[in-house]
């Protein structure tokens, strides 16, 4: 019979600091790759949507290559692979925020081109027949609209990213499973480190999925009572 | 059959012509428009009557052909003989003078009421906001929904929210009035709260061109009834012309059909 496991969580007490600093990192991390990757995405979506044949057809190829490229092989391939092409060195951070970018951009740019693709045509030809030009109805009608529609997917998608966060600890950046890693190598422990590690990611995600859901319920009523 | 005020016509339409790949669907299309005038656009389903009107403001670009108003070329402009599609702001400041309301309302579902209307004079015409809402305030309760006026599309029945459109439209103080089908969605029973505020619209002087299947409406309301079949003016006159039974044979086989079909 094999001897009962003991549990033992005060490793984790006795390395709180170090588990601070690394959602900190975590979180630092997850809100740069979210705001760049959605910056990215909508830009890959409105290039492709109004541009000529050739450009969308070529930021058609780049979406697809990104979506189904593993985030692990785009994030290694940068960090060293970059280096050598370009000469261009990038530090563990910014390799992480500019891979994970790329790989969430596609996604968020199928998102975005779902929302605008679902808004009835006649919603433009109003915005155009007042005299909107495309800009004014991209920001005010198209816009709005669309986003509040992928609002679901969007919020899902961001989950993802900040789940992907932990594929930065491979290239040496101190996020959380990263650290996580180091400590149980020193404790021995790493049971009690991975569920600490799983319960931060639920203290991070659940709130946000949580403060989502209200949003979106709360436009629901507004608008379509 | 002119409006014999001896005024150059309003809105002109020579030689317009329109496909949709290898389908033509206008073939050809002369008429003039004048101040004050109420035009009715009938004709069966696929006849090309909301395209023209479509073709006005520019939503549909013409194959070949020309709009003009107040001599004004819609959409493109001419240099040394050669025509090519306008600029944004050029074609924003002609779209607004011709105001359309659409079938489907196409109404913002996510600004109220008195936003939409205050949509296009604030956002487009730079008009300050104060103003822009009391512009839009009077013209909720010139059609009647004052008490509505700051309820989303979502709340409204379909009857109102055309006539929201229709604040909307006027709230550009354009030249003319372009009204596609604009009660072929309503349940029968808002139909005339509807046509009532285009009739009143037409009291007061406002150009207006309605495509429209509401044959007592046209007869009622329209100086001028333009039927077209298959992509051509098969026949046009004044609402009597039309409707007292002198019309061509296209015509009244047409109103025929289509009082048959009612019935």
């Amino acid at each position: 019979m094999q001897p009962a496991y003991e549990w033992d969580f005060s490793i984790v007490l006795e390395y709180r600091e170090v588990f601070l600093r690394a959602i900190g990192m975590t979180l630092t991390l997850a809100l740069t790759v979210i705001v760049c990757g959605m910056a990215l995405g909508l830009a890959l979506y409105l290039v492709r949507a109004h541009s000529w044949r050739v450009v969308t057809i070529a930021v058609t190829g780049i979406v697809e290559v990104l979506r189904a490229v593993p985030p692990l092989v785009l994030l290694v391939w940068i960090y060293y692979c970059l280096p050598i092409l370009t000469g261009l060195s990038l530090s563990g951070f910014q390799t992480a925020v500019l891979a994970l970018s790329l790989y969430s951009s596609a996604f968020y740019s199928e998102i975005f081109r779902a929302g605008f693709q679902s808004i009835e045509k006649g919603q433009v030809e109003a915005a155009l027949s007042v005299g909107m030009t495309r800009s004014q109805i991209l920001r005010r009608i198209t816009g709005p609209l669309a986003f509040q529609r992928v609002f679901p997917p969007l919020v899902s998608q961001c989950v993802l990213v900040v789940k992907n966060t932990s594929l930065a600890g491979y290239i040496a950046v101190a996020e959380i499973l990263y650290q996580g890693q180091q400590i149980s190598i020193r404790t021995f422990r790493p049971l009690e480190v991975l569920t600490i590690v799983a319960l931060i990611f639920l203290v991070i995600i659940l709130p946000l999925t949580f403060a989502a859901n209200a949003l979106e319920a709360k436009y629901r009523k507004k608008y379509f009572g | 059959m002119q409006d014999t005020s001896g005024a150059a016509p309003l809105l002109t339409i020579r030689g317009l012509r329109k496909s949709f790949g290898p389908i033509e669907v206008l073939k050809g299309i002369d008429l003039d428009i004048a101040r004050r005038q109420v035009v009715g656009f009938i004709g069966a389903s696929g006849s090309g009557k909301s395209t023209l009107l479509r073709c006005l403001n520019f939503l549909e670009e013409p194959t070949a052909g020309e709009v003009r108003l107040e001599g004004e070329l819609i959409g493109l402009s001419e240099k040394g003989g050669r025509r090519a599609r306008l600029g944004a702001g050029e074609l924003s400041r002609q779209r607004r003078q011709m105001a359309m309301v659409f079938q489907q309302f196409n109404l913002w579902p996510h600004k109220t009421a008195l936003e939409n209307v205050m949509e296009g004079p604030v956002v487009v015409q730079k008009v300050p906001k104060a103003e822009a809402e009391a512009r839009a305030v009077a013209l909720l309760t010139k059609v009647g929904l004052a008490e509505r006026m700051h309820a989303y599309p979502s709340r409204l029945s379909g009857g109102q929210q055309q006539r929201v459109a229709i604040a909307r439209a006027l709230a550009l103080q354009p030249k003319v009035m372009l009204f596609d089908e604009p009660t072929s969605a309503l349940d029968p029973e808002l139909v005339g709260e509807v046509l009532k505020v285009i009739a009143d619209l037409a009291k007061e002087g406002m150009t207006m061109v309605v495509v429209t299947h509401e044959m007592r409406f046209a007869h009622q309301v329209c100086d001028q009834v333009v039927f077209l079949d298959q992509g051509v003016i098969a026949d046009m006159g004044t609402a009597e012309h039309i409707f007292g039974g002198t019309g061509n044979r296209r015509t009244l086989e047409f109103l025929g059909r289509y009082l048959d079909h009612r019935n």
